[in-house]
């Protein structure tokens, strides 16, 4: 019982460390960029109250882009958490296993394919519905393999491999579409938060609270689906019917992700890993709050480092995560069954 | 309570095993015992419920598993399977705390009455101690009985249990069976497990479940199933073992050879470890006169040896006498071990100083005084060393002074 105190202590700790690393990539994001606007600028910006300028690019550009990195970020890291167990597999990702890939291809099909069979449906919503549809095909079918085929790594090279796949037929989709279109396409085949508007976030950000909120409530099955699914059966568990649950709650926000910045590599891995191992626990309860600040934080902390590395060039998402993310697989690889949560 | 009517289980419709009938009561420890392969992991899945029986019907406290949704299941029914898992960064607590799944809410938060059962669970299995140790620090002993204590957690009416012991080393597995046998008379609850270990489930189980090929080959308490012949019969143990009925153990018996033969002379259960170490080197024997019921006759009798026998409690007859000194002439060596001796069987020492006059080898093992014996050891794997030597050589030359000398540096 005093080893619980502790541990209570050590996450109250970590979580006030997060929200303030939190807080002051926020502020960062919104002060820093061309042009520069004083911290205290921003914040006044924020009410409203600053200058026509600051308001403008406060308010228009860089909030509703910070605020899109730290919601995609919780959600990812958070999806993240739910495939990882979902798949006992500490390597699951979004990324690394296709689901967001699928997203894109699904959108490339509404936006390349479906003008070429003579219709329009570029519309916001119909992005949204065609990226939960390619999200919510692969993770179904890397469920059914994961099933199927038992090996950590064989599952993982599965979905890369249908990553590989899915990038080829957007690929060929492309090659058939006309200039605009293309550029227009090309901004979700790199994954950046560039993009963010107002219009495109404000289905996205209820959407995205609702399923961190869902998951959250799933906490209890995926602790018991740790010691696996017979045992989750032999204690209570409706498998089948949390298992669909799982897959829907974990392909649902990767997709609003992917609609809104594009595939973001990696933070579904390593949010996940790194919430564990600050918190020292894999109790469900704890690690997937944790999981969304630490997502929030790397993700708007690539973002702003990704728009401020090379400037006035922004880097796509991906290449910075993928700094600290590949390292982490290649760690989890060779340290083999010993870190499995 | 576990009732199973005329069960077959098996998977996609194709049986492994079939015509299930058993009853176990509260408070009562069944054993599973069967070769490999013969369905007892099947089996249990079947009466846990996370396989539909093929035919038949299982129940629990009197109510149809099939017709339990797989809540009120699990709060019948804990499980223990053989699966290795890996449950991360979770705490001893907190795995015993899943298994009160069931019961809790929504969000799965722990009241004080499932806090309560978590430590009483703990407490049970005896692992109150290692409440706070992360579960992958731990032996596989105890990492066992955390699955046990999830388990009980769950307060059911019957526990079922996948080979619990089979990757333990012996102490834990001792300790883990006895432990499950006092937490069923404890809790009053129906268990059974699967074991391979027949000595052991023989000692620790009200009643045994016998399966191979596919069939219930006995039903019955281990008296009946010993009686019956029971563990020869199962594991076929044909010319390389048999089965000692009197004291449950298997005896690995030696090759039949031509060569190098011995002649034990011993009683009151002193010779069976020689016997055994015998066995072990390969090395054929005859013993006498042993006293009929004595443990080394038994022993011997289950090892293959050519056993010489007086009635119990009976003086040793002048016949069983000559026809134990006919038998170990033949001898390249005699081992005399040191046992009470009394009127019954003061002969005894009379033969081995027979046989040490008519110049074959005799060896005292301990420290009874023999006429003319040459050597004396005190422990027994000195006598080995000593036999493995003699049977080299293939004849008596060793020089006497050498075995004395090597008797005496072993102490």
């Amino acid at each position: 019982m005093i080893t619980e105190q502790r541990h209570r202590a050590r996450r109250g700790a970590v979580a006030a460390g997060l929200t303030a690393a939190v807080a002051a990539v926020f502020t960062a994001s919104v002060a820093l960029g061309s042009p520069a606007v004083q911290p205290a600028e921003a914040l006044q910006a924020l009410l409203g109250g600053a200058s026509e300028t600051a308001n403008t690019i406060v308010n228009t550009v860089r909030l509703p882009r910070v605020l899109a990195a730290l919601m995609c970020g919780a959600a990812l890291g958070v999806s993240g958490a739910l495939l990882q167990t979902l798949f006992r597999n500490p390597m699951a990702d979004p990324y690394i296993l296709g689901v967001s890939s699928g997203s894109v291809l699904a959108i490339g099909v509404a936006l390349l394919a479906a003008p070429l069979l003579g219709i329009t449906p570029s519309s916001i919503p119909s992005l949204y519905t065609a990226a939960f549809l390619g999200a919510l095909a692969v993770t179904l079918l890397m469920t059914s393999i994961s099933g199927i085929v038992r090996s950590v790594t064989t599952v993982l090279v599965v979905g890369v491999m249908l990553g590989y796949l899915s990038y080829a037929a957007t690929s060929i989709l492309a090659v058939l579409a006309d200039i605009e279109r293309i550029r227009a396409f090309t901004y979700w085949v790199f994954g950046s938060f560039s993009g963010s508007r107002w219009s495109l976030l404000t289905p996205a950000i209820p959407a995205l609270a609702a399923s961190l909120i869902f998951i959250a409530l799933l906490a209890k099955q995926l602790n018991a689906l740790l010691l696996g699914e017979e045992y989750a059966r032999s204690m209570g568990m409706h498998i089948g019917a949390v298992r669909v649950l799982a897959v829907a709650a974990a392909a649902f926000p990767v997709s609003v992700v992917t609609t809104v910045a594009g595939p973001i590599g990696f933070i579904g891995l390593s949010a996940p890993y790194l919430a564990r191992q600050l918190t020292q626990t894999s109790d469900h309860h704890t690690t997937i709050p944790f999981s969304a600040l630490v997502g929030a934080l790397l993700t708007a902390s690539a973002d702003l480092a990704a728009r401020m590395l090379l400037r006035p060039v922004e880097l796509p998402v991906t290449a910075v995560t993928a700094l600290f993310g590949s390292p982490l697989i290649i760690y989890l690889l060779l340290k083999g069954r010993g870190v499995f949560y | 309570m576990i009732r199973a009517e005329d069960v077959a289980a098996g998977y996609r419709g194709q049986p492994v095993l079939e015509d299930v009938g058993l009853y176990i009561r509260d408070g009562e420890f069944t054993a599973v015992v069967g070769p490999n392969a013969s369905g007892k992991t099947t089996l249990l899945k079947t009466l846990a419920g996370l396989l539909k029986p093929l035919k038949g019907v299982v129940y629990v406290d009197g109510r149809r598993v099939s017709e339990m949704d797989v809540g009120e299941l699990a709060r019948s029914v804990g499980v223990v399977l053989t699966e290795n898992v890996r449950p991360g960064l979770l705490t001893v607590q907190e795995v015993v705390a899943l298994g009160r799944y069931p019961y809790t809410g929504l969000t799965g938060r722990l009241r004080p009455v499932d806090r309560a059962e978590v430590l009483a669970a703990l407490g049970d299995v005896g692992i109150q101690h290692l409440a706070d140790k992360p579960y992958n620090i731990l032996s596989d002993g105890q990492r066992q009985k955390v699955m046990v204590a999830r388990a009980l957690a769950q307060k059911p009416q019957a526990l079922i249990l996948d080979e619990p012991v089979t990757y333990l080393d012996p102490k834990a597995r001792v300790e883990l069976l006895l432990t499950l046998r006092r937490i069923c008379r404890q809790r009053k609850i129906a268990v059974i497990a699967s074991l391979h270990e027949i000595e052991l489930a023989l000692r620790v189980a009200d009643r045994l479940l016998v399966v191979a090929a596919g069939r219930v080959k006995a039903y019955g308490s281990p008296e009946e199933f010993v009686e019956d012949g029971g563990p020869v019969e199962l594991y076929e143990f044909g010319e390389d073992a048999g089965f000692c009925a009197e004291t449950l153990t298997v005896e690995a018996r030696p090759q039949p050879s031509e060569g190098f033969k011995v002649f034990v002379i011993a009683g009151a259960g002193r010779g069976a470890p020689v016997y055994r170490m015998l066995a072990r080197l390969n090395t054929p024997f005859a013993t006498g006169v042993l006293h009929e019921g004595d443990l080394d006759y038994y022993v011997a009798k289950s090892l293959g040896g050519e056993v010489i026998a007086e009635k119990a409690f009976h003086q040793i007859s002048l016949e069983k006498l000559e026809q134990a000194l006919t038998t170990a002439s033949k001898a390249d060596a005699a081992i005399y071990v040191s046992h009470p001796v009394g009127p019954t069987n003061a002969a005894n020492t009379a033969l081995a100083e027979k046989l040490a006059e008519k110049g074959i080898p005799t060896i005292v093992y301990g420290d009874a005084a023999v006429k003319g014996c040459w050597a004396k050891v005190e422990r027994l794997s000195m006598l080995a060393d000593i036999l493995k030597q003699l049977a080299k050589q293939g004849s008596r030359e060793i020089p006497k002074t050498h075995l004395i000398q090597a008797g005496q540096q072993s102490f």
